[in-house]
């Protein structure tokens, strides 16, 4: 992934190997529950040792389970981090049974006018009043197949991308959620609920079905390329472009878009990334929308017209066009 | 008049908020604040903007005082802390803190559930005359808000100085 400097890690800190956990050939066993508390010591020589027996010296360095060692190594407070991991996930999972890799849903938070908006595959959302303003609470669901370590490590990242990504946003006007308050323990996030709002997929749908406002839609694509113009030229990436991750305030007239869910967002300035985002983007419209080529067009036409940088990345778009499925690579 | 808020998260502890004008002792209040016999925050006035202001930043330093990964040493030194948008400790206390010439203060206590907040202790303790928190926005001082939380022209368009305010103190330690 992001090459993290593994310089410092390597022989910082030594396990006793375990013999028969080797001999498994590394394969995890199920219980995980009762392994959690004791990760550091079991899993990082499993690791270490497979991979010294495949010839590397720096059991630091390749494969996946780089950046997790380097993490632990370097971090110094990698114990720390699981000794507060393991209290939360020991919890339900004694609940859970040892023997069973479920996934269990994190707890609700205890706001009052608390309700459930959608358990996606990554997080459940949830709605109330969290210091007296309406907020959306954003708990991630911890993936259970995954080492704890890198769980751990992977659900904190994630968090900080859309915490760093959602501040840099409204650093550059920018229009997102306002961050309230990000827990690192129970790896929620809380934010600004934009109440009243509609997503634009759930209007698009609406105004195909009344059919009566098209000339609607082409300014609302004309806005949506000139925010996305704004964004790119941040360099910010969303990483997950689709007409249910932008809101429209009240009152829909006005065209005041949000973005919102920066999950998998990261900075980058490469045309490449930008025009994955776009492309992300059309493929949703696409399969979510149909009839609305024109609005797209004009999404991208205003895009052009906004964005400084957009002439590598329209010309990328086109190319990751030309890669995707079913495409023919001839030619 | 003063404000109390429960925290949702933290359902045994409750932030009441007080503020006071024409305070003429602020040079003692401020040496028992930092003596540490005063039990609350004492805060500048001028640098808030709204009481969700505080609440956000006293959510968070009893967060981290409930997992033990306060920066400062005590609770009331944390809320300080966590209104500031920089990591300095000493530099948070010199622009969030009361200082000698103040004649206005806001004073914060987070209070156990149960325990019935002491204001007539407190009160006694300033001289000068507690007014409603209606009266902070009156107190504020948006041009030095704006430059102490470095926030972008663009930004002012897009939501409210306490949004602007609010987003740098919660993300302050991602960053």
């Amino acid at each position: 992934r992001h090459g993290r400097a593994a310089g410092g890690a390597s022989g910082a800190r030594s396990f006793p190997p375990r013999a028969t956990s080797v001999a498994e050939g590394g394969r995890r066993r199920p219980e995980i529950a009762e392994g959690a508390r004791r990760a550091c010591a079991v899993w990082v020589p499993v690791m270490a040792a497979a991979q010294a027996e495949a010839g590397d010296a720096h059991p630091v360095m390749a494969g996946a389970a780089g950046p997790a060692i380097g993490d632990l190594g370097a971090a110094g407070h990698a114990m720390g981090d699981l000794g507060a991991a393991g209290p939360a996930m020991d919890g339900p999972e004694g609940g859970a049974g040892a023997a069973v890799v479920a996934e269990e849903p994190p707890k609700p938070p205890a706001l009052p006018g608390l309700r459930l908006v959608q358990q996606g595959a990554e997080a459940h959302v949830y709605r109330g009043l969290f210091l007296g303003r309406a907020a959306v609470a954003k708990l991630r669901v911890p993936k259970r197949y995954r080492h704890p370590a890198l769980e751990e490590r992977l659900s904190r990242r994630r968090m900080a991308q859309e915490a760093r990504s959602l501040l840099r946003c409204r650093r550059a006007g920018i229009p997102a959620p306002v961050v309230y308050f990000v827990d690192y323990v129970t790896n929620s996030i809380y934010l600004e609920d934009i109440v009243d709002s509609v997503t634009v997929q759930d209007h698009i749908y609406s105004v195909q079905k009344c059919g009566n406002d098209t000339s609607g839609l082409h300014k609302l694509g004309e806005k949506m390329g000139e925010l996305l113009a704004k964004m790119h030229d941040e360099d910010i990436i969303h990483g997950d472009l689709t007409t249910a991750n932008l809101l429209l305030r009240p009152p829909t007239e006005k065209l005041d878009l949000v973005l919102i869910d920066f999950g998998l967002s990261f900075i980058s300035g490469l045309p490449e990334d930008k025009g994955v985002d776009l492309y992300v983007l059309e493929k949703a419209f696409i399969s979510t929308h149909p009839d609305t080529e024109t609005m797209f067009k004009a999404l991208l036409k205003s895009y052009a017209a906004t964005s400084k940088k957009s002439g590598p990345v329209i010309k990328k778009l086109d190319e990751v066009r030309l890669r995707g499925r079913k495409r023919s690579m001839i030619g | 008049m003063e404000r109390t808020h429960r925290l949702e998260l933290f359902p045994d502890r409750s932030v009441t908020l007080l503020l006071f004008q024409h305070v003429k002792n602020a040079a003692a209040l401020r040496k028992k604040a930092m003596e540490g016999s005063i039990d609350g925050a004492l805060i500048n006035p001028a640098m808030i903007v709204d009481p969700f202001q505080i609440l956000v930043a006293a959510n968070k330093a009893v967060h981290l005082q409930t997992i033990g990964k306060m920066k400062t040493r005590t609770l009331y030194a944390e809320i300080i802390f966590s209104l500031s948008p920089s990591n300095n400790i000493s530099d948070a206390f010199k622009k969030f803190g009361i200082s000698d010439s103040d004649t206005a203060v806001l004073i914060v206590l987070v209070v156990d559930g149960d325990k019935t907040v002491n204001l007539a202790d407190i009160a006694s303790q300033v001289e000068g005359q507690q007014v409603s928190l209606d009266e902070l926005p009156q107190l504020t001082d948006t041009a030095k808000v704006k430059k102490m939380y470095k926030v972008t022209p663009q930004e002012e368009k897009i939501g409210t100085l306490l949004d602007s305010v609010v987003c740098r103190m919660s993300t302050k330690d991602v960053l």
